[in-house]
């Protein structure tokens, strides 16, 4: 097979998988999650064997329809597109944890179109971060943004409708922004391909550049709940179902930043503009959202609610990197994209396991859980030291190259921001290891609970396995986007 | 005061929207880069090679087919959406008992003869738009719409049992899904015969060939569009 056809199929085996999900489930939705598994694990080959291309032969391209760019839509795997990667890890992880999750929560009616919208929202990232072309960019954000809003609401609880609906008002103005910024490209170049548009837009009006530019970020912000416009975050992300929470959190938010990094090309290529200002503000919004996040997350009693607001703090970090512009910092900045998805993943998860089985989720309630749920409690121990970045875990490389960035860029002081943070979240993740294991139960019963069934055990402790192997093997991803960074970066150097 | 200050944040904002704009590119003149770059080749090129007299149509289905597998799976996202959402609802969550539901006020004669007098004509309309989108202005969205309109239209007129006759239950999962099957269909043929997924012919002695996969498109989006926009409709009415 080409790999021009295999970048083609990873989009559209999960978008028929999805679209025939509500066939093949059946009324009672019991072929749903079987069939949607199988669909993962094909595309999960295809993007590894997309991601070997990669590596062997750098970036490749696919023309669709065989029309060649500008006059066609092309697909462009690079090494930020091998998120792919996580993208469909997670994705079969969270299917084969929702079997259990469904058939307890969910009305049989449902879940069909639970796990018909899941597939739909990774098959929109993944369109998402393999396509070359903006507007084809901007109809899966779509995809993946509405898929989100309702995956959110999906239980039922008056609760969850609340939250999806804050979200989905707040996503509507960012992919409104998104489409405008698109537009006034288009009127500036003539082009919607992202490689045409950076070599169009060098010679465009500066004005409207950096308009657009204003609005992408605003737009892919409100995505990535970059504070001040995390406000949706905390409650979409504690509300939906676990295994939802650990895609919103640990990729669909990320799309929001690889959107960003997409921009990034466009502009440091063309020379139009002097980001300089932007990146200075980025880098401020980030450290403030590093420390606000984790100041709040502090004072959670829910334990999904302090991991959406762990999730802020580590936005935060990613966008620090990017905003340092240093090889260092975006290089720390674009593998904490894929670390952070999978240690938040082996967080929500895991709380997901606990939360089936005891049905509290203060941390109060599940005083001595650790006793009872010992493997569970164990992966999210693991994930906890990771967050914090302590070596040997996936988080402490990132963390540590984003504060060389900082250095790297002059600015030690926001290393110390990073490093004050880090503290914060150590904090609260103390407190959560320190109740799930050292403090008397409150409810007698936690005592007796079982362990989590099979179905949600195995993808948490993959997911924490993952957190160390990541953490010791922690140079194959730096060194693998290394060259993407050096050749967003090298227009910055001239 | 919270008025004052939003006023107040609104101008700050515009200010530099309204400046920003101005700086375009002209808006309309043939020398701006919408019109200089791509445009002209789809403009002088278009009916040899995309195979449809209609521009328009040449550009969402061909050249930038895939967008329109894109939004056409959009479209089906809603409906999943509304489905996942709505389906099954709890009890106790239904309006209060006694509030008359709208289906309870009865139609009038004159609405209800006027609706099946048109409805034979809408629907050889909706069938005229889906076939010749390739030709003149129209297509399968276009056509989508007018036939859920017809189906919805029905469902108030006379009920929705008959209403939903036509769209046969057995098949219904199907043809919601018609619009992405049928691009898959297409793009995988294309991929097996030119070497790219939805690559057509461009060789003018297999117009045809493109001409006739344009107009199946036509028709999938328009059926799958018209059962999407029903199946949301009856979604959203069900009282249970």
């Amino acid at each position: 097979m080409p790999a021009s056809a295999l970048l083609v199929g990873v989009i559209i085996i999960p978008l028929v998988g999805a679209v025939l999900t509500p066939v093949v489930g059946g009324r009672s939705g019991r072929a749903a999650g079987p069939w949607a598994l199988a669909v993962m694990l094909v595309t999960s080959a295809i993007a590894l064997m997309l991601i070997v291309h990669v590596a062997n032969v750098g970036p490749f391209s696919a023309y669709l329809g065989g029309w060649e760019p500008p006059y066609g839509i092309e697909l462009r795997f690079d090494e930020f597109s091998a998120s792919t990667s996580v993208i469909c890890l997670l994705g079969t992880l969270s299917i084969l944890f929702s079997f259990k999750y469904a058939e307890k929560e969910l009305p049989p009616e449902r879940i069909r179109y639970y796990y018909t919208l899941l597939l739909l929202n990774l098959t929109g990232m993944i369109g998402f971060v393999v396509t070359g072309d903006i507007f084809n960019l901007f109809v899966f954000m779509e995809i993946l943004s509405l898929s989100g809003y309702a995956l959110v609401a999906v239980s039922g609880e008056r609760t969850a409708e609340m939250a999806a609906f804050k979200y989905l008002i707040m996503g509507a103005v960012s992919s409104l922004m998104v489409l405008f910024a698109i537009g006034l490209l288009y009127a500036l170049t003539g082009s919607l391909n992202m490689a045409d548009i950076s070599v169009r837009l060098a010679g465009a009006e500066k004005a409207p550049a950096m308009l657009a530019i204003a609005a992408f970020t605003v737009g892919f912000m409100v995505k990535a709940a970059l504070f001040p416009l995390h406000i949706w975050l905390p409650d979409a992300h504690a509300i939906a179902p676990s295994p939802v929470s650990a895609i919103l959190s640990g990729l669909v938010v990320k799309t929001g930043l690889l959107g960003m990094i997409r921009i990034y090309q466009i502009y440091y290529g063309a020379k139009v503009l002097d980001l300089s200002a932007l990146n200075t503000v980025l880098v401020w919004l980030g450290a403030i959202s590093i420390v606000m996040g984790a100041f709040f997350a502090i004072f959670q009693e829910d334990i999904k609610m302090m991991l959406a607001y762990s999730t802020i703090s580590n936005v935060g970090y990613i966008i620090m990197g990017l905003g340092l512009a240093s090889q260092y910092g975006v290089i720390g900045a674009a593998v904490h994209i894929f670390n952070h998805a999978l240690i938040k993943a082996t967080l929500f998860l895991g709380a997901g396991a606990i939360i089936y089985r005891t049905g509290y989720r203060n941390l109060t309630d599940l005083r001595g859980i650790g006793r009872s749920m010992p493997l569970t409690t164990a992966a999210i121990s693991i994930g906890a030291i990771s967050i914090v970045g302590m070596p040997p875990t996936a988080g402490f490389l990132c963390k540590w190259y984003i504060a060389l960035g900082a250095v790297e860029a002059g600015q030690p002081l926001f290393a110390v921001a990073l490093v004050f943070g880090a503290l914060f979240i150590f904090v609260y993740y103390i407190r959560m290891v320190n109740t799930f294991y050292f403090q008397e139960p409150v409810h007698p019963e936690i005592l007796e609970v079982e362990e989590a069934p099979l179905s949600m055990l195995f993808p948490v402790l993959i997911l924490a396995a993952l957190c160390l192997i990541m953490g010791i093997l922690g140079r194959i991803p730096l060194s693998f986007v290394e060259p993407a960074v050096t050749r967003l970066l090298a227009p910055l150097g001239g | 005061m919270k008025r004052a200050l939003t006023v107040a944040l609104l101008v700050v904002v515009a200010i530099p929207l309204l400046y920003a704009v101005a700086q375009l590119p002209q808006h309309g003149s043939p020398m701006t880069p919408p019109y200089t770059h791509i445009s002209p080749r789809y403009l002088e090129k278009g009916p040899e090679e995309a195979g449809a007299e209609n521009i328009v149509t040449d550009v969402i289905l061909n050249y930038r087919g895939f967008d329109t597998n894109g939004e056409v799976t959009v479209i089906f996202t809603s409906l999943a959406a509304v489905c996942a959402v709505l389906l099954g609802s709890r009890k106790g969550d239904e309006r209060p008992a006694g509030e008359p539901s709208s289906s309870a006020v009865p139609v009038s004669d004159v609405v209800s003869f006027v609706v099946r007098l048109l409805s034979p004509l809408i629907a050889i309309f909706a069938v005229y738009v889906m076939l010749f989108g390739h030709i003149s202005p129209g297509g399968g969205f276009q056509s989508g719409a007018i036939l859920a309109a017809l189906v919805i239209v029905t469902t108030v007129i006379v009920g929705r049992k008959q209403a939903e006759a036509l769209v046969p239950v057995r098949i219904r999962r199907l043809l919601q899904v018609a619009a992405p099957l049928t691009f898959f269909v297409v793009g995988v043929s294309g991929l097996f015969l030119f070497g790219d997924y939805l690559a057509y012919p461009k060789t003018e002695g297999q117009m045809w060939l493109a001409t006739a996969w344009l107009i199946v498109i036509g028709i999938g989006i328009g059926v799958g569009g018209a059962a999407v926009l029903a199946s949301i409709f009856w979604t959203m009415g069900d009282d249970s």
